[in-house]
């Protein structure tokens, strides 16, 4: 027998701490004869407990920095976020198309003096690739939580690429710098997703980069046999080393 | 956050104050981003939203009727611009790996890990207007007033809501079992 309107609404309600006191001695009274209304407070509360007892997300740590650096009047003013958005909703997109924009920028921002023809050889060559959704694997991720910047940086691969994908938030203009002192890696190129402004050079064994406000960007490097490889990240704000941390990649992980 | 609180720091952040706008984002970037999650069952589509409804609020001071309480516009505009995305992007995206909690051994983590994808699983088969009300409900802990005020219905209609939606996610969970 289905039970009357009356009584789920008093059963929710009862759940939700929502009754009066004549309201719950009615309940009770229908309850200690309906095993029907007790099977229905019992599955509710049970879900209620579930639902309840779900762990809060913490937002990401660069969040706050990001929104007090988005809104109109702020340092680093970014445009309102839409487009972006929708465009690169999909993970493995942003990456393909972050890494097409990334082949053009690479070449009109590098100092091509710096970086070798090898390097540049195998840029111009993937650009055919790009087309096609990369899909990364995440092989490690640091966070950072300075006064002068903040942010998540991560180490992605995907076959020999490697990819430094930096979301950061700075006060006020920082250099980075990531070494990688394994000679078979190589600088492979450099996307930028959110804000513009950054400067990237490229030398042996680094790459150094140069950011102010909200940033999200990617370094591409090659890593020529897919060996294990770390990359040393140092984080300077007027010359002086704010924050250091390395992100590792093994193979197979 | 009182009201009286929120009262005064609106008042600052519409006379430009950056420090009192800080403060609100404090106050409310927490159940913003969790309420987005909630109703997008994505952590980066999250931030999005939350960076999105910040921009509005601060854009919109002017618009904000202060007889409402702050938490009821924000929440709104939350659930709304999630709902929007929701209609922009239209897909349900698996739910994300996430890096396991500390302190837990492996079966209890596995455990917790199952029944919270369940949980999160489940709220995304019901409607974004279901879900709506029970983020409300049990993701923010606001009463039948309090979201009567956010989604502007009636106290009513909520209770009406908000037990189908349970009897939807009973049946969404039973089918996970």
């Amino acid at each position: 027998m289905a039970i009357e309107q009356k009584y789920q609404d008093l059963i929710n309600a009862d759940i939700d701490g929502e009754i009066s006191a004549a309201d719950r001695t009615e309940l009770e009274a229908f309850l200690a004869d309906s095993a029907e209304g007790r099977a229905l407070r019992d599955d509710l509360s049970s879900l209620c407990r579930a639902l309840d007892s779900a762990d809060e997300e913490t937002p990401p740590v660069q969040m706050r920095h990001v929104i007090m650096n988005s809104i109109p009047g702020s340092r680093a003013t970014e445009s309102s976020p839409g487009f972006f958005q929708v465009l690169f909703a999909a993970p493995a997109l942003r990456y393909a198309l972050s890494f097409a924009a990334g082949v053009f920028l690479a070449l009109s921002i590098v100092n091509s003096g710096q970086v070798s023809e090898h390097a540049f050889d195998d840029v111009t060559g993937l650009v055919g690739t790009v087309a096609e959704p990369v899909d990364t694997t995440l092989a490690s991720s640091v966070s950072v939580d300075e006064l002068d910047v903040a942010g998540i940086v991560s180490l992605r691969s995907a076959g020999t690429l490697l990819i430094l994908d930096f979301d950061l938030v700075a006060k006020d203009h920082i250099e980075i710098e990531a070494d990688y002192a394994d000679p078979s890696i190589w600088f492979n190129g450099f996307a930028q997703l959110q804000g513009e402004g950054t400067t990237v050079s490229a030398e042996s064994g680094r790459v150094r980069l140069g950011v102010a406000g909200k940033r999200r960007y990617a370094v591409y490097l090659h890593n020529q046999g897919g060996r294990e490889a770390t990359v040393r990240l140092r984080f300077l704000a007027n010359g002086q080393v704010v924050h250091e941390t390395s992100l590792e990649y093994r193979p197979g992980q | 956050m009182s009201r009286t609180d929120d009262t005064k720091l609106i008042e600052r952040c519409r006379a430009g104050d950056r420090e009192a706008f800080e403060a609100l984002l404090a106050a409310y970037e927490r159940p913003v981003f969790n309420a987005a999650y909630r109703m997008l069952n994505s952590r980066d589509d999250a931030q999005d939203v939350t960076q999105t409804v910040f921009l509005k609020v601060f854009e919109n001071f002017d618009k904000y009727d202060p007889s409402r309480r702050f938490f009821s516009w924000i929440y709104r505009i939350t659930l709304n611009e999630s709902i929007n995305w929701l209609g922009k992007t239209n897909r349900l995206r698996p739910l994300e790996t996430e890096a396991a909690d500390e302190g837990k051994g492996p079966d209890e983590q596995f455990d917790s890990d199952q029944a919270r994808q369940s949980v999160q699983a489940a709220l995304m088969t019901i409607s974004s207007d279901y879900r709506a009300v029970v983020v409300l409900k049990h993701f923010l802990g606001c009463s039948y007033t309090e979201i009567s005020q956010v989604l502007e219905i009636s106290e009513k209609k909520v209770k009406s809501r908000l037990y189908s939606a349970r009897q939807q996610l009973k049946g969404a969970l039973a089918k996970t079992r």
